[in-house]
């Protein structure tokens, strides 16, 4: 059984309007237990809108996304959301920390909707923050970090829940090389740590990686074969 | 349930962004404060009146001639006095003086434990005495003569409103001030047993004496329930403007950072907090910025009130003729207390929650992107 399977996904924007266009066009895909895999594709190929499906961030107009056989494309907001919270990590491109909070703090977020104790948090953060070599900077303002401080940061934060899939959207376009490098050796750590990840990235660096399961390469909302 | 994590973690983000939500809380006490010192005030004095009323006979007699006050004689006594159902009339001397080289009225009351040449005086009067140097004694001038009296003792502060502008004198002495011959009364007080009888005592005063004005206890009652319902109404528009004021204000301050909120909005989201946490999160941020500041409002509005007596507003209340020095009576009325909290907290948590609900139930994906 596939980790995530994805039959027959379309993504329509704006239906029933003159300008209604399709960003995802019958997709289908399978990614195994603990595959990395590469969505590859130019700006406005579909990769982020296929990532937020996959992250239940937004609906698909119809087919199905089976997670460990659940669908999710049609759970409402209340078992998404947790599905998100338990399963999913995102990592965005803006990084997209919350302004005025300190690295810790930051982390600490998706641990508000537990009931865990202060220590057991505490202890969930520092290996979060160990994860993505980040410790350093706990108490600094996310406003005053490097942009791979940042990248950093929002690893941790994506790990903090100890997530099954990692979701990547473009996580090297900020950076430069010395950060990426960083990037790719926390995605190597992923790797051993049996996480299944999907990164949708136009990077090259990524091209030749071997920790890299799948490279799958996206083209007008389709799947090139 | 919400757990102690996501109230720390709201309350985290909402000290983040206190500078945002300072402004709001400002405003916010502000308005309350307006509101609760004008319902302090008005509660205070209406019910310094209504004591004052309570403590009068039931019936209240005022003889008028082309339509102002005017005297009585013993007649009036002793033809009231025969009316079934009365116990007792009683001839009361008051009037006003007028000072004027303050320019001011003085409250003359008539009072017979008083010995003919001495007073008492209300903290008001005696400052406007005191600006011109009477301060033992006192030179009324009337149109025949001058009559020198001592001011015995003053009237203590905070005694009521009544008190603040009354001098009080012996009655035939008040008499002389007044221009009143010696049998001769101001006011009749009527005392009635039988509440049942008022009314028909009443009718049958106006009957005899149909230039008599009889006002009963509960006519004088609702007389000062209607003059502050009237002022506090007042007010109440005052309020409303100031209300909408902040609403507008409010919208803009929702409008200026539209953007980075839906971005939050999104972040948390994307973290995999529900449309539901979300409102929760703006609903403990905003009750504690609201109640905060509701509570700041109400509890400076009755230090204002009752400790520093209202400055400013009491002479909106109170007239400024005479400089007022009197002290509230603290009365707090809890039902308009709650009836604030309902008009300006509930509307304060939809005006910011209905936003962040419609955020977040929006599609995400874009806001995180960006």
């Amino acid at each position: 059984m596939s980790k995530i399977a994805i039959q027959n996904l379309n993504k329509l924007y704006n239906p029933n309007k003159p300008n209604a266009f399709y960003a995802l066009k019958n997709i289908n895909l399978s990614i195994e237990e603990s595959e990395i895999v590469i969505l590859k594709g130019v700006s406005g190929s579909g990769k982020s809108t296929l990532l937020s499906l996959l992250g239940g961030l937004s609906k698909p107009s119809s087919g199905e996304i089976l997670v460990d056989a659940h669908n999710i494309a049609k759970l409402p907001d209340i078992m998404s959301s947790a599905f998100r919270h338990q399963k999913i990590g995102f990592i965005f491109q803006s990084f997209n920390l919350l302004e005025g909070l300190s690295v810790y703090q930051n982390i600490l977020a998706p641990l508000a909707l537990t009931k865990l104790g202060k220590e057991a948090m505490h202890e969930k953060v520092s290996l979060a923050m160990e994860l993505a070599n980040i410790e350093h900077k706990k108490d600094q303002k996310v406003g005053s970090l490097s942009g791979g401080e940042r990248q950093r940061c929002a690893i941790a934060r994506a790990v903090v829940m100890e997530p099954e899939i990692i979701l990547a959207d473009e996580p090297t376009a900020n950076l430069d090389k010395e950060n990426s490098l960083m990037f790719i050796k926390i995605l190597k750590k992923f790797k051993a740590l049996h996480k299944t990840v999907v990164i949708a990235t136009h990077d090259t660096l990524f091209d030749e990686l071997s920790c890299i399961n799948r490279c799958v390469q996206m083209r007008d909302g389709e799947l090139v074969l | 349930m919400l757990s102690k994590n996501f109230v720390e973690y709201a309350i985290l983000l909402l000290f983040k962004d206190r500078n945002d939500h300072l402004f709001s809380f400002l405003i916010f006490s502000f308005i309350v404060f307006i509101l609760s010192a004008v319902l302090f005030i008005s509660d205070s004095l209406q019910y310094d009146l209504t004591q004052s009323i309570k403590s009068q006979p039931e019936i209240v007699v005022e003889n008028t001639r082309a339509g102002r006050a005017y005297q009585m004689h013993d007649g009036f006594i002793y033809d009231i006095s025969q009316i079934t159902g009365v116990s007792s009339v009683e001839g009361i001397v008051d009037g006003y003086h007028y000072f004027a080289q303050k320019r001011l009225w003085f409250h003359i009351i008539g009072d017979a434990t008083l010995a003919k040449d001495e007073m008492i005086i209300g903290q008001g009067v005696q400052k406007a005495m005191a600006e011109l140097y009477y301060e033992d004694e006192f030179n009324f001038f009337t149109e025949e003569r001058m009559i020198r009296l001592k001011i015995n003792k003053r009237a203590p502060k905070g005694t009521n409103i009544i008190s603040n502008d009354a001098i009080f004198l012996h009655p035939n002495t008040a008499r002389a001030v007044l221009g009143m011959e010696m049998d001769e009364y101001s006011k009749l007080y009527v005392s009635v047993p039988n509440p049942n009888e008022v009314g028909n005592v009443s009718l049958k005063i106006v009957e005899i004496y149909p230039s008599a004005k009889a006002t009963t206890q509960e006519d004088a009652m609702s007389a000062v329930r209607h003059l502050y319902y009237y002022k506090g109404g007042i007010f109440m528009i005052l309020y409303v403007i100031a209300l909408v004021s902040f609403f507008i204000l409010l919208k803009n301050q929702i409008s200026l950072v539209y953007g980075e909120k839906k971005k939050e909005i999104a972040i948390l989201r994307s973290l995999g907090f529900c449309i539901k946490d979300i409102i929760a999160l703006k609903f403990i941020q905003n009750t504690v910025v609201s109640l905060s500041a509701y509570l700041l409002g109400v509890a400076v509005a009755y230090l204002y009130v009752f400790v520093f007596n209202a400055p400013y507003l009491r002479n909106i209340f109170l007239g400024n003729t005479l400089e007022n020095s009197i002290t509230f009576t603290p009365v707090v009325d809890l039902n308009l207390l709650f009836l604030i909290f309902l008009f300006g907290v509930i509307p304060f948590l939809a005006f910011v929650i209905l936003p962040a609900w419609k955020i977040a139930i929006s599609d995400m994906s874009e806001a995180v992107k960006s």
